[in-house]
């Protein structure tokens, strides 16, 4: 007989009847992406207390998709609870360290900032999950690498429902891996794009392709092409080249097939 | 080759350590001979030691063969009997099959003399108890001086002039005139609560249950003390003698005993090895090594949830899971090179950095914000040799450059380097382009070393921007 047999299991038997039973709130808060088009395509904004999944477009836009999701979180008005970023031993290894002078100088505030870095995925899943439902979070971001098995729609679901309890902004960033269902509220493709050059050519400021693959409220996919202002702290929509005055635009039905290789 | 310790079937066959091999295996030549493993004497004596804080807080160990327990004011769980601990010390070590020669005594000195000479009398010692060295020990046998009982009443000035001070230091602790404190091999808690069981306990909802009885108890007198815990300490002891040690510590001071036990409950349930209670244990102990002041807070009137001792709790949660170095936060470091400017510590130990530089309107962000922890080498093609990248190939991608801005130039830190002052010696100079992709990805990429300082500078990887 041993201690660790008998203690009661982090784990949720009842994640399925959980969800079965869960009923979304009629008018959860929303928070507003910054951009007008984008956020009226939203009607809103997105689920603040709700799972968020997001895919970059190519292997090398993970880190895209990585920057995407921090940022969102830091739209959240700032108080006591920090921002959690977790990852695990292998995601740090491929995909380098959160700088912090870099973070600050895209406006946000590193001090906000715990990281939780784990051994695997499974105690990434675990961590989150217990994260999310302590309140103790703003927002927490759990960032992957690669198609995990791990990831599924149970382990979403118990992500989901937690953050739909405690009223946390859960971000789930898959680098390099394909959609697979799962319970997110939204699913989003996201890109590096080109920014608007400052004078002398030099790169400018963070630019995004946005690609909303999934909306748990029916909203139709579309893609939009925006850049995030350091100073307001939010996203505009940014203007196409070539004159053309609208950022937004339908996707295609198929959302898999604008996948870059 | 002789025989560096015999056991008492060997003693009372004539043989004793010290003796040739040869001689020895001459008289018994059915002798088991093993090889000596000081080591593993040590460890074995760490082994007793860690059983025999079931007595004590504080053990010291006395390499080769002894061991010193201060036991002042730890005898009333035997009815403040020291006969009696002794007793159970002994029927202890004789289940593992060992032969312990016990002595009380009211100095450390005293106790150890008395053991290793098997007397029960301080004045009835050699006076080799002194430990003076040969020459002492024989001058005061010329002197017809052979046991302490001799010394002891005789004045000590002259024996101060004789032999040295210390002879006579030695002597007052030896006749226990005189004390003095033993080193413990852990620090001694400031609160240690036991629990003793006349049948041992196996069960866990049992052990569970004294555990938090006990870390009750532990948070009163910490209340009473105005402090909080910082470490916390279970020590099962189990009746075989193993004991078995978690330990939880807290990212700040505390006396909730319900948010103990789940800290507890989530360190057992991470144990790379689970808890084995074999026979069961027969006492269970919680100390507090570490305390910091904590003083009574005030509840509000209205309930406003308390965020920090949330986010507190939580770290403190993770950090018993992961490892306290798995949950950080981050701090500048004064230095300007990038990957040294900035290192993250655990939050356990202290609070995050507020104050970092902020953004600039005017200017897009110019550091990336991810950094590699070694950069990555790139094969990389410049139009002109001091000039900025056109195309560089990382993780087998081409990426053409479109627009670019640099060098930012970074010097070594030559003050680091041995002989750095000198001319060329200071280390590679790092030119530094934030450049963009036809993609639209924007990196931050250098070379190490400029053309007067190398022929083939390497192009580098450091971070990505968003």
């Amino acid at each position: 007989m041993n201690i660790k047999a008998i203690l009661p299991k982090a784990a949720f038997p009842s994640v399925h009847t959980a969800w079965k039973q869960y009923q979304p709130n009629a008018s959860p808060p929303l928070l507003p992406i910054g951009a007008p088009q984008v956020d009226e395509r939203l009607r809103g904004g997105i689920v603040q207390a709700g799972l968020h999944e997001f895919f970059g477009g190519a292997k090398a836009d993970s880190y895209a998709a990585a920057a995407f999701a921090l940022l969102l979180a830091w739209r959240l008005p700032e108080n006591d609870a920090g921002i959690f970023w977790i990852t695990g031993d292998k995601e740090r290894q491929t995909s380098g360290r959160l700088y912090p002078l870099g973070l600050s100088a895209m406006g946000g505030n590193p001090s906000r900032i715990l990281l939780v870095q784990t051994a695997d995925l499974r105690d990434a899943l675990r961590a989150a999950a217990d994260t999310i439902r302590s309140k103790a979070a703003r927002a927490v971001i759990l960032e992957t690498h690669g198609n995990a098995r791990l990831v599924d729609l149970t382990s979403t679901r118990r992500l989901a429902l937690a953050a739909a309890e405690s009223g946390v902004l859960a971000l789930l960033v898959r680098g390099d891996a394909v959609p697979m269902p799962s319970a997110a509220s939204t699913r989003w493709q996201i890109c590096s794009a080109p920014s608007v050059p400052y004078p002398g050519n030099a790169p400018g400021l963070p630019t995004f392709d946005l690609r909303l693959l999934r909306h748990r409220g029916g909203t139709a996919p579309f893609a939009a092409r925006v850049t995030w202002d350091h100073a307001t702290r939010s996203f505009f929509d940014t203007p196409l080249s070539g004159g053309l005055s609208a950022a937004v635009t339908d996707a295609e039905a198929d959302p898999q097939q604008r996948f870059r290789a | 080759m002789r025989l560096a310790a015999c056991d008492t079937a060997a003693l009372a066959l004539g043989l004793s350590a010290g003796m040739a091999l040869a001689d020895a295996r001459a008289r018994v030549p059915e002798l088991a001979v093993f090889d000596h493993d000081p080591a593993a004497d040590i460890a074995l004596l760490g082994w007793l030691a860690d059983g025999c804080e079931r007595y004590s807080p504080a053990c010291m160990l006395d390499p080769p063969q002894g061991l010193l327990i201060d036991i002042t004011g730890c005898t009333y769980l035997f009815g403040d009997d020291e006969a009696r601990l002794a007793k159970d010390l002994k029927q202890r070590l004789r289940r593992h099959g060992l032969t312990g020669r016990i002595a009380l005594g009211a100095t450390p000195d005293s106790a150890r003399a008395k053991a290793l000479y098997a007397k029960s009398a301080i004045h009835a010692l050699p006076v080799e108890a002194l430990d003076a060295g040969d020459k002492v020990h024989q001058a005061l046998r010329r002197a017809g001086l052979k046991t302490l009982k001799d010394l002891a009443c005789r004045p000590r000035k002259p024996f101060a002039a004789r032999f040295g001070k210390a002879t006579v230091v030695k002597l007052a602790r030896l006749l226990e005139e005189e004390d003095a404190r033993i080193t413990p091999r852990r620090h001694v808690p400031i609160i240690t609560i036991t629990q003793n069981f006349a049948e041992p306990v196996s069960r866990t909802n049992d052990v569970l249950d004294t555990i938090a009885t006990l870390t009750g108890k532990a948070a009163a007198q910490l209340n009473d003390r105005s402090q909080g815990g910082r470490r916390f300490e279970v020590s099962l002891f189990r009746s075989d003698g193993h004991v078995a040690r978690l330990a939880v510590d807290t990212g700040a001071p505390t006396r909730d005993s319900a948010l103990l036990m789940r800290l507890i409950r989530e360190r057992i349930d991470t144990l790379s090895d689970p808890l084995d209670p074999g026979f069961g244990y027969d006492l269970i102990q919680i100390s507090v090594p570490t305390a910091d002041i904590l003083l009574p807070s005030q509840a509000g009137l209205e309930t406003r949830v308390d965020r920090s001792a949330q986010t507190a709790a939580l770290i403190d949660r993770l950090s018993v899971r992961l490892g306290s170095d798995r949950v950080r936060y981050f701090a500048e470091r004064n230095s300007h090179i990038p990957e040294r400017a900035v290192v993250e510590c655990a939050a356990q130990s202290g609070q995050p950095q507020k104050d970092w530089p902020q953004a600039t309107e005017a200017e897009p962000p110019m550091r990336p914000f991810r950094l590699f922890e070694t950069p990555q080498r790139v094969e990389s093609l410049a139009s002109i040799p001091d000039g900025p990248p056109r195309q560089f190939r990382w993780r087998k991608n081409l990426h053409h450059i479109v627009a670019y801005e640099g060098p930012e130039r970074i010097a070594a830190e030559w003050w680091r380097r041995k002989a750095g002052h000198e001319q060329g010696k200071g280390g590679p100079t790092r030119d530094y382009y934030r450049v963009e992709d036809s993609e639209g990805r924007r990196f931050w990429l250098f070379r190490h070393g400029l053309y007067s300082e190398t022929d083939a500078p390497i192009w580098y990887l450091h971070g990505l921007f968003a």
